[in-house]
This record gives structure tokens, sequence and C-alpha cells, in this order.
């Protein structure tokens, strides 16, 4: 594999998960700027759900804070190449 | 200094506030005076708004109240602790610290949703939640405890309890530092070169300039990581090769300073030694010196944890375990010259 650079951005795949009644992306997953913040993962999921109010998990365990970058949380809670995001329409882990 | 003893310091720490009501809401002539009050470093701007309300509800025009605060400008992002927000903002730390309170028009383009004091518990959890999985690759501990131990941990940031925070802590089996992985934030503020003075440094205009890291510092099993070590394995951009290590050897020795040295684990061929300087005390000093120490920061202008503006010969196990913050996480905040090493 050719060494990524610092300076070549890195991408990271979000796959999104619906939990309990929320609907189901057509697609679920795709790619994403490792140097955005997850306030755009959340953003995406609002535009393509048409839904204000959202809750959006890590590994369906937290919440992660929107300021927080996407290559951090793919680094930190990541795994099989992928960042695993679940979204609900009521909270589903306090 | 005992670890007890740096926690209960850490824990009991405050800044002096003065707090000021936005020119645009006072409906009184005169206008109200500032309300005086202490943010607890580990605490959250928001905690403090019963002390400040009643203080200025008198002078409120009508309408509902979601309450935010700026320094100089900047809306204050209210998840950040109270400690990093002045460790960060205010470089050359200004006591009492001025801020000013709004109770109306919400920056929400700038600011996340805050819907009382649930948000900041809330955001709390998660970032617990979030220091859980870095240390354990999990977070069952945090999301298996009961409700009423939730709010009771809770209550305990609030208050400032740190008795009654270890007490709940005892019980949620939530690993320890020593080996592993460390949850830490990082905040970088990025300071002209030509900057002689933090006090001419120009307040932040936007969060823009701040640059948020979240990276855990992997500690091993055996040998000494330093507060230095840690920092050049988060950010290893800061650090300038070792090639041009001399001049600031020099500059070190000028000044009386120079590292104290950890001995690593490192075999003697780690060893690094700087050749014909034409000056035996600087060989001296250098053969002396193990790889690690002969790390140093090409473009650190300042660090802040808590406060303290920390040797970077710290062992960074002692940093995390006592001056964490009560979510489990380091709150790192960097102040670092703009050069061509840009990051």
């Amino acid at each position: 594999m050719a060494a990524e650079s610092p300076a070549t951005p890195r991408k990271v795949v979000v796959h999104l998960r619906a939990t309990g009644d929320a609907p189901i992306l057509k697609q679920a997953k795709f790619k994403i700027g490792g140097t955005e913040k997850f306030a755009k993962v959340i953003d995406f999921l609002r535009r393509q759900l048409h839904r204000e109010t959202l809750f959006v998990y890590v590994n369906s365990a937290f919440s992660p804070n929107p300021d927080e970058l996407v290559i951090d949380l793919y680094d930190n809670f990541g795994f099989d190449g992928k960042l695993v995001v679940n979204y609900a329409c009521s909270m589903a882990w306090g | 200094m005992d670890g007890s003893e740096a926690k209960k310091y850490v824990w009991e720490g405050a800044i002096p506030l003065q707090i000021h009501l936005h020119e645009s809401e006072v409906t009184t002539l005169p206008a109200p005076p500032p309300a005086l009050v202490l943010g607890p470093r580990n605490g959250y701007l928001p905690l403090l708004i019963p002390l400040i309300k009643p203080h200025f509800s008198s002078t409120l025009p009508p309408g509902l109240d979601t309450v935010w605060f700026d320094y100089k400008g900047l809306p204050l992002k209210w998840y950040i602790p109270t400690g990093v927000l002045f460790d960060l903002l205010c470089a050359e730390p200004e006591r009492p610290w001025n801020l000013t309170v709004h109770f109306r028009a919400y920056p929400s383009e700038t600011l996340s949703p805050y819907e009382g004091e649930d948000s900041v518990k809330w955001s709390f959890i998660n970032s617990l939640k979030e220091a859980a999985y870095i240390m354990n690759g999990n977070c069952k501990c945090v999301m298996n405890m009961s409700q009423p131990d939730q709010l009771m941990l809770w209550q305990s940031v609030v208050k400032g309890d740190l008795e009654c925070y270890t007490r709940i802590f005892s019980r949620l089996k939530f690993g320890t530092i020593g080996e592993g992985r460390i949850p830490v934030r990082l905040y970088l503020r990025i300071v002209s070169e030509k900057l002689n003075d933090l006090e001419d440094l120009p307040p932040i205009s936007s969060w823009d300039e701040i640059r948020y890291i979240n990276r855990p510092v992997e500690l091993q099993k055996y040998g000494v990581c330093s507060l230095r070590d840690a920092l050049e394995s988060l950010l290893p951009e800061l650090f300038m090769p070792k090639s041009s290590m001399r001049d600031l050897r020099m500059r070190e020795k000028e000044s009386g300073g120079g590292p104290s040295g950890i001995k690593s684990a490192l075999g003697p061929d780690d060893f690094e030694v700087i050749k014909n300087t034409g000056d035996e005390a600087e060989q001296t000093h250098n053969i002396a010196s193990t790889e690690v120490d002969s790390v140093e920061s090409s473009c650190l202008k300042l660090i802040r944890i808590q406060g303290i503006e920390p040797n970077l010969d710290l062992p960074f196990s002692w940093a995390a375990n006592h001056l964490k913050n009560p979510e489990h996480i380091l709150h790192i905040c960097l102040y670092i010259l703009n050069n061509e090493s840009q990051i």
C-alpha cells in the first residue's frame, strides 16, 4: 500500500445503521473526509431522514461530540475498516 | 506532591469570574453590576446559571432564556470544562476572568444546542463512555450503571465532591491507568512565531482557529513515558528532527535549564552523540542524554494542563492519573508557534 502522507486527506468509510423505528437508508455506507467533523455526519442523516431530532451513536454505545473529527473517531472506535454510526429517532442508549 | 493531594487541588481549583450582562439585554438604568462567582475548573459554565440568573433577573427583557457566554466576542462552547476554556483562551491568565452572559439570541450556528443542565450531563456521560471505550475496548461499565448511580456521579461533578465521586468509581471497575490507552483531548492554538509576549496575543475570534484533536496515548507495560514522549506520539509533526537539536541544546545550556533526563529502558545504541561541537561540556551533556530526552519541540510555545505549565519530563501516567478531568480524559492546551512545519 502506498504510504499516505499527512497532506493527503484520509477518507473514512461510515456505516449507517438504523436503530429502533428509524427508517433504513438505501445507501448505508458512504465515504467522508477524515478532517470533517462528526457534525457533518449528523447533518447528512438529518437531511436524508428529514428529521430535526435525531440520536446518533457510535458502536451502539455513545454519542460523540459534533466537534470531534471523523478521523479521530475512526482511529479510536473504528473496526473492520469502517466507523459504525447508529441513528435513532428516540434515545436508544442513555 | 503526593498524587492524591494533587487530585484534591485540581478538584478544588476554581477560576474567579466576573460576569457582565451583555449590553443589549440591559433594560434598567443604571446597568446591573457584574456578578462575581467562582467557576470550578472541572465544572461547566452552564452549571453557574442558577448562581448568576438571580443577579440579573430584574433587568432582563421579557421572554424565554437560553443562556450562553462569550469571551471577547467568542461564544464559549458549553461542553468544554471551564478550566480548559480559561487555559486555552486566556493566554495571560486574567483574574477575575471577564465573561459576558447572554440570556437571548443563542448563536446556534456556532454552539451546539443547549437544553438545560441535562445537555451538560448527557455530554459528560457520553465523554465518560468514550473514555471507557478507549481504555477498555467497551463501555459496559458505564452503560450498566444504575440510574441513581449515574445521577449521583453527575451530582458529584456538579458539586465538586471528590469523595462521593471516588466512592462511585470504586464500584465501577473502570480500569486503572498504568498501561494501555489513555484518552486525551488536545486543543491547539496556533500563535505567530514573532510573538514575544503572550499578553500581545490577539483574542480568538473564531473556533476555527483552534484545532481539537482526540487521540489516545499508548502506554507500554515497561518503561517510563514522559509527557514529552506522549506529546511526540500524539503530534509527531511538532517535534523537529534530531539533527537540528544542537541550537536548542545550546540555548538550554545558556539558560541553565536542560532536561533532567528520563533514563528509559533504551540500550546504549540508542544514545545519541552530537559530534564536533568543540565544546567539552556540550559533548558530555549530549552523551548523557538518551534518545528519549533528545527530542525537543521545535514550536511548542506553551503547554497547560489544569492551569499548570508542566515540565515535559513529568511521567505521563502521573499527569493522566492526577490531572485528568472527571470524565477520565486528560485535556491538554497547546500554544504552537506558526512556522514552516505548519501542521
